[in-house]
């Protein structure tokens, strides 16, 4: 299996404070790569670290080396809004733009300039969200606020607004943790069909969830990684006493 | 305590509150109540005048167009109106002596030749015929009309004599004395003769004084908070710039005028007493106003909102001008006219830069010379003329009333433009 993003020797400091310790890890490529651990272990600044996203934070400092495709994206002549557009990211809290949900999708592409006419946007419109499992729902109304829809919608528009502009990696925090069972499920379902597009990576606190819909597992702990493996032996047989633990909640 | 005392305790503790709150807000009310009770019992007869129905024989030899058979306009315009005027004014009652004369003329307003003109332009008809035109009385006859002046003090004390009280009543027992709306205080410039004094001159320039204010701070004052907000690094640099932005909206607006007198008369010599150095000094004023609105503002845009943006692969710059700034637009809004109201009201600096200078002529370019409503009102309330009280509180209705204007206006702007996430 070919790893998309390889992180090698990532350590990332917020002013003083370190949150992650020295981690190596690996993302295949066209596979679900889930991250779980206690919270604060820094699972979501990993993720954010994947996408430069801790750039906008003033005080947090990352060293290491983290190369998608052979080229590490922390190296000077990488610019960041390119490297953002490889990949996406779906947050924790649903966040659409206060637009209309067409304008919501066609954002990106829109900024991008990747539709070549209205035409052409009202396809990818369509299509991204399609592939978000939410065209159904909001087909006939378009032109409402994205902000109208329901949490779950909402999150699925979001994936839809990631999709849009074609990423290699779609970065997924906790996508689920506002959501009920029902919503849930379904962007279970949408992760899974997902996997044969994009490289995705999710952070989950759910145990079950993690075992649904990965192939491969990182356990985290106080900021280092303590076991990666794929999650049918992470989850069976770790080789980690403390991930054991972790998995049976013993503690966590 | 048992729980029945706890209970009882607790629900007169609330009601004391209520009860306190109640109370602060009713004599904030009344405080307010008084204010506008006195303006208005005092300001609202300044937009009426008293007139004197007077005869006016447009004779076409009086008026030296004997020769000409159809006159026009010109003609009228250049005609010689002073004999005209001294009969209409003159006949107004009958008197003995030169005293009495002088007297009889002094009813009317410094206007009246004037406005008999003015009729003759209007009405070229009446050349050659009499008619009666309701003239403009003198401030000390409309003040008695309006009750303002007292008749039993000694002859000496008032302003006017037994001669022409006798005039007065005759001329009312007649039916010639009229109140009606006045045409001078809502559209002439400032006088000395407080019964064709007018605040237009002073509306014009606060509005010219408002608007180059706006266009200079804004703007300004828009993009030194997006990049203090969005992109500057937080350092000690922008600490401090951020410490005295925040002393600049507290430092006494005296000393913008200062610097208005200093910096942009004196340096760059812009033209004194005008509306377009009052702006400039006026946006110095408010600049930092702004400025804090407009950050505070941006800062009330979720953070979720730039992750989203960023995350899809927007710029910095598009970041927020697509997203931020748009957001942020109800608060920028209406912190932006609640400082323009703030400087509406603004007196100090504008008498520094000289806008305090007594002007006739209402402007009709910023670079004119002119007042703002603040400045008439300082002015006015310093006019020794009883007419001159009534103004002034009209004026401050009328000051009051923009400013109610401007902040229902932010107020409406914030509702409009709001959006939810
Ligand atoms: N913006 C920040 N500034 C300072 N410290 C931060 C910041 N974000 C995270 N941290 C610290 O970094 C550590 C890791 O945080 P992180 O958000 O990565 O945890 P997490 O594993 O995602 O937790 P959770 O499961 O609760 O989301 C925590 O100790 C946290 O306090
Ligand atoms: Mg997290």
């Amino acid at each position: 299996m070919k790893n998309k993003i390889k992180a090698k020797g990532v350590s990332v400091f917020y002013g003083e404070k370190q949150a992650l310790f020295d981690v190596d890890l690996n993302v295949a490529e066209k596979q679900v790569t889930a991250l779980i651990g206690p919270s604060g272990c820094g699972k979501s600044t990993f993720l954010r670290c994947l996408n430069r996203m801790n750039d906008v934070i003033d005080i947090c400092k990352v060293s290491g080396v983290i190369e998608i495709d052979g080229e590490n994206i922390y190296d000077k002549s990488v610019d960041v809004v390119q490297l953002r557009e490889r990949v996406g990211m779906v947050f924790q809290k649903p966040n659409p733009f206060p637009k209309s949900i067409y304008e919501n999708v066609s954002y990106g592409p829109d900024i991008h300039g990747i539709a070549k006419d209205k035409n052409h946007m009202d396809e990818i419109v369509e299509n991204s969200l399609k592939q978000a499992a939410l065209w159904d729902e909001v087909k006939d109304r378009l032109d409402e606020p994205g902000t109208g829809l329901s949490g779950g919608q909402q999150q699925r528009l979001c994936i839809a607004r990631a999709i849009s502009i074609n990423p290699e990696v779609i970065l997924m925090d906790e996508p689920c943790s506002a959501l009920d069972p029902i919503a849930t499920a379904k962007i279970e379902t949408l992760i899974d069909e997902l996997k044969s597009l994009y490289t995705i990576a999710i952070v989950t606190h759910s145990m079950s969830q993690a075992a649904r819909v990965s192939q491969y597992t990182g356990f985290f702990h106080l900021g280092k990684l303590i076991e990666f493996n794929t999650t049918d032996k992470l989850f069976k047989n770790p080789d980690n006493k403390m991930t054991q633990d972790y998995i049976t909640g013993r503690f966590g | 305590m048992t729980r029945e005392q706890r209970l009882k305790k607790r629900y007169t503790a609330e009601k004391r509150f209520r009860l306190m709150g109640i109370g602060a807000i009713a004599i904030a009310i009344f405080f307010v109540f008084l204010l506008l009770l006195k303006v208005f019992s005092t300001g609202s007869t300044a937009f009426v005048k008293t007139t004197i129905q007077t005869e006016v024989d447009f004779n076409k030899e009086l008026l030296e167009l004997k020769d000409v058979a159809n006159p026009n306009i010109e003609q009228i315009k250049s005609a010689e109106f002073f004999d005209v005027t001294y009969k209409a004014a003159t006949g107004l009652f009958p008197y003995s002596n030169a005293e009495e004369e002088k007297d009889v003329k002094q009813l009317l307003s410094g206007n009246y030749e004037l406005e008999i003109k003015n009729y003759l332009i209007n009405n070229p008809d009446a050349l050659g015929k009499k008619v009666m035109i309701d003239l403009t009385a003198s401030d000390d006859l409309d003040q008695l009309h309006k009750g303002n002046f007292p008749r039993d003090i000694p002859e000496d004390r008032r302003r006017l004599n037994n001669f022409q009280l006798n005039i007065y009543d005759n001329l009312l027992e007649q039916g010639k004395i009229k109140t009606v709306f006045s045409n001078y205080f809502l559209f002439s410039g400032d006088s000395r003769d407080p019964e064709i004094a007018g605040v237009a001159g002073a509306i014009i320039g606060s509005f010219f004084s408002i608007i180059i204010c706006l266009i200079i701070s804004f703007p300004i004052a828009l993009m030194a908070a997006v990049y203090l907000e969005e992109f500057a690094p937080k350092n000690i640099v922008t600490d401090i710039i951020e410490i005295n932005i925040n002393n600049l909206a507290a430092v006494p607006s005296i000393v913008f005028g200062l610097l208005g007198l200093g910096m942009l008369l004196g340096v760059f010599g812009l033209p004194r007493s005008t509306a377009l150095v009052g702006g400039i000094t006026l946006s110095l004023m408010t600049l930092p106003t702004i400025i804090i609105a407009c950050r505070a503002s941006l800062k009330a845009v979720p953070p979720s909102i730039r992750e989203g943006a960023l995350a899809v692969g927007a710029s910095k710059v598009q970041t927020v001008m697509h997203h931020v700034v748009p957001l942020a637009m109800p608060g920028t809004l209406s912190g932006t006219i609640i400082g323009l109201a703030q400087a509406l009201g603004e007196t100090a600096p504008l008498l520094l830069i000289g806008m305090v200078a007594f002007v006739v002529d209402v402007p009709s370019v910023p670079t004119d010379p002119s007042t703002s409503l603040p400045v008439q009102i300082y002015l006015w309330s310093e006019s020794a003329e009883r007419g001159f009280v009534e103004k002034t509180s009209a004026t401050i209705m009328l000051l009051i009333g923009f400013l109610i204007i401007m902040n229902s206006l932010a107020v409406w702007a914030r509702q409009k433009f709001e959006r939810k996430w």
